[in-house]
């Protein structure tokens, strides 16, 4: 027998449950209640993100009441996320619209002098590398860790799922890469994003771009040349930029086609410091989905179920062509 | 949907409202509360409600063959071929990419060619739990110890939200008793259900993700990268995350039931108090336990027989309880050394046992748990050796913080405390009244909520089973 049916547990009705749990409701929605906004702002558009939206309007007004603005001051410090310079915000930089007439001009290191059979730079040792990006850059961030810190290399990772460069409302990528950096100075960046693009950004005019567009690709391709130039440090820091494999879902294939261009263009001033990885040429070498691939001479699954991410072994496998590369640039 | 969010804070106060409404017009409530836990479980993906539903009206159509079978030998035939349905369900969802890789790589040690595709499969969220659930339905059916109930009332029991993603594993002859007839509006443990899903919230989110984001997870990640200190805190950090994960969420999970006035069975026992293997398996997910001991172990043949073919069974048990974890030879190895720990207790029961002092077997018990714990967690067999070795690496201790050590003194000593002192406080907070065990709820809450990364609360480890 439980011990809730056991005599001596007190017994209320249903009408008092009802009422109890209508006073929680009512208390997190007067003091919290523009969190449910949040959570609309995180959604992809569809049902859920509607009724989000539709509790979550009147809730932020409730919210915004003296007792919800102290409740708020209260428990702000309890958060465990990291202060981000609202000026790096992509809400504060833009769009990136180009003015109108102005033809920017082509520097030097559009090229990669290796490309161009010019000198290549000296390699200089390879000491502290952050890998960030969404859940793509897991477990990938892992496998490096474990293979670069016995040789003394600090890895950082710093992965922040269910994030996107097109979803700033759970975080701003412009702030987040420029707070990375400020912290840890890496000696090179290695990103992989990409799992959860595909949300309307504001345009130049303030409307909503829907996916996935030119002008949608634009704007993407500006936000993430933003998250670049904070990554590159000026001239200090080589960045990897690993593209989306080429996801199962034929929907999130067209999504990831456009970002892979879009972050292509966002390189294209930077060849020599900025790499951008094909994953898809050792993933998809054929321009087809497949679960698993040739791995040391055997057939092997390298994708997790979802057909998006990499599993463990295909995340080996990647790690094997990233740090190839990286020994191109570095020594270690 | 997750407990713990927005999205289920607006669901449940509407689903619950409107439950009590509909409670004594059973007709409306009962295609009510299957509708509500459908939309609940369509959340995570629309697609798998097909695979709830299947199972449920298969399942359904064998209770009523049994029911209605003449002989012994047709009922045992037709449970059979419910429970194998059953289980190769589960075993191609869960088990398919881990056995037809080892099973190309197998074959193609002699040179032949896969079988099988080699396709990965997309795990329905809680498939483990009430397929489980089916089985029991099921088999307790074929033992008369549950009557075949209506379909409707199999869909509630299979797909009740509550309990419907991760557990506690309810029997049919434990739930359909509750659906004959409405459930009683004077007789709900409200202070109960309050006090158990603010326990819940708090064991999950503020003790068991904080330690998992601080200390569990970087170590277990990259065990290189930390010494025998850090190895040492981040295995009893472990012991504590997954006991404040999984009965932070079966906490929370009774605590709804309760208060829409369904009970069910206890799920942990204070199980770091445990001064044995046995003991630890009768704290710890006591619903999976006696699954184990009910579905598999005695009809193994249990312990009627030599202590070879008592142990033979505790091994098949065990082994199998662990790959029910996951498709992982992490898993079967935990499981293992789970059985080889039982074993072991019992060739050494009144010989040994009675001697040891108690304080000797609890310390025993506790870090032989951690211990296999460090197997539970790791990534896969390398890394479990990785993280083995760091215990022979002598170097700083990098994570010891105040929080960190509080988190896992406090949880570990709760469960050391004298049991009835702690049963009277928790029965007292459970008595008081209604409204202001509302209000102390939405300031758990409140507070609890804002120690939530911006990246949302991380699923129950459970879910992934």
């Amino acid at each position: 027998m439980s011990r809730f049916d056991r005599e001596g547990v007190r017994h209320f009705t249903a009408r008092q449950s009802v009422l109890a749990v209508a006073i929680v409701a009512a208390i997190l929605l007067v003091l919290s209640g523009g969190s449910i906004l949040s959570a609309a702002d995180e959604e992809k558009p569809g049902v859920e993100k509607d009724l989000l939206h539709a509790v979550g309007k009147p809730g932020s007004t409730l919210a915004d009441n003296p007792l919800g603005r102290a409740s708020a001051k209260l428990t702000s410090n309890l958060s465990p996320d990291e202060k981000l310079d609202p000026s790096q915000s992509f809400a504060q930089t833009g769009t990136g619209a180009v003015t109108a007439g102005q033809i920017p001009p082509v520097t030097p290191s559009y090229f990669d002098p290796v490309e161009l059979d010019d000198k290549a730079p000296p390699r200089q040792p390879l000491e502290s590398l952050l890998v960030t990006g969404d859940s793509l850059s897991q477990p990938l961030d892992a496998e490096l860790a474990r293979r670069l810190t016995p040789e003394g290399i600090e890895v950082t990772r710093d992965a922040h799922v269910g994030t996107g460069i097109s979803n700033a409302s759970l975080a701003d990528w412009g702030q987040l890469s420029a707070a990375q950096v400020a912290e840890h100075h890496p000696d090179a960046v290695v990103v992989f994003i990409g799992a959860n693009e595909g949300y309307p950004m504001p345009g130049p005019d303030g409307k909503d771009v829907a996916c996935c567009s030119p002008e949608w690709a634009a704007i993407y391709a500006n936000r993430a040349r933003q998250v670049i130039t904070n990554y590159r440090q000026g001239e200090k820091a080589k960045v990897y930029w690993l593209t989306v494999p080429l996801p199962r879902d034929p929907a999130r294939q067209r999504i990831a086609s456009v970002v892979n261009q879009a972050v292509a263009v966002a390189a294209q001033p930077w060849r020599s410091q900025v790499r951008i990885v094909d994953t898809d040429e050792y993933f998809a070498p054929e321009g087809t989905y497949s679960d698993s691939i040739p791995v040391d001479g055997k057939d092997q699954i390298v994708r997790e179920s979802d057909g998006i991410h990499l599993n463990d072994l295909g995340s080996s496998v990647l790690a094997d062509h990233l740090l190839d590369r990286i020994d191109l640039d570095f020594t270690r | 949907m997750l407990f713990p969010t927005v999205e289920f804070a607006i669901f449940f106060p509407v689903v619950l409202a409107l439950s009590w409404l509909l409670m004594p017009r059973q007709k409306l409530w009962k295609p009510y509360i299957i509708i509500a836990s459908y939309v609940f479980y369509a959340a995570a993906n629309p697609k798998f409600c097909l695979l709830l539903a299947g199972i449920t009206l298969g399942n359904q159509a064998a209770a009523k063959l049994i029911a209605a079978a003449g002989t012994e030998r047709r009922r045992k035939w037709i449970t059979g071929v419910a429970v194998g349905l059953d289980l190769a369900l589960l075993g191609v969802f869960k088990y398919y990419a881990f056995f037809v890789q080892d099973w190309a790589d197998l074959l193609d040690s002699f040179h032949l060619g896969a079988p099988l595709p080699l396709l990965t499969i997309a795990l329905p969220i809680g498939v483990s739990f009430f397929t489980f659930q089916a089985i029991t339905y099921v088999v307790d059916v074929k033992r008369g110890d549950a009557e075949p109930a209506s379909t409707t009332d199999v869909a509630i029991y299979l797909s009740f939200f509550p309990h419907l993603v991760a557990g506690p594993i309810v029997r049919a002859s434990e739930f359909l008793p509750q659906l004959k007839a409405p459930r009683d509006p004077n007789k709900v443990a409200v202070g109960a259900g309050l006090a158990l899903v603010g326990l819940g919230v708090i064991k999950k989110v503020l003790i068991a993700d904080y330690l998992a984001r601080v200390l569990v997870d970087p170590v277990f990640a990259v065990p290189q990268a930390y010494a025998a200190p850090d190895a040492l805190l981040a295995a009893y950090g472990y012991a504590v995350q997954i006991y404040c994960d999984f009965s932070g969420y079966t906490d929370i999970a009774i605590g709804l039931a309760l208060l829409m006035g369904f009970i069910f069975p206890q799920n942990f026992n204070r199980p770091y108090r445990a001064t044995g293997f046995r003991d630890f398996w009768r704290r710890w997910h006591m619903t999976l336990s006696r699954f184990l001991r009910d579905y598999l172990y005695i009809p193994l043949g249990g312990s009627r027989g030599s202590r070879l073919f008592t142990y033979r069974n505790l091994m098949i048990t065990m082994i199998l309880g662990g790959l029910w974890h996951g498709a992982a030879w992490t898993f079967v190895l935990w499981g293992a050394f789970q059985g080889a720990a039982l074993v072991t207790e019992h060739a050494l029961d009144g010989r040994v046992g009675r001697r040891t002092p108690v304080w000797l077997r609890w310390f025993l018990t506790f870090n032989l748990v951690t211990f296999a714990w460090i197997l539970f967690r790791s990534q896969n067999l390398g890394l479990f050796w990785d993280y083995l070795g760091r215990f022979f690496v002598s170097g700083p201790a990098t994570l010891y913080t105040l929080p960190v050590l509080l988190a896992i003194i406090v949880v570990i000593g709760m469960q050391l405390l004298p049991e009835r002192p702690m049963e009277r406080l928790q029965v007292r907070l459970e008595q008081l009244n209604p409204a202001l065990l509302a209000v102390m709820l939405a300031a758990t809450i409140l507070v609890v909520g804002a120690t939530v990364p911006s990246q949302g609360v991380p699923p129950f480890i459970y879910f992934q089973f």
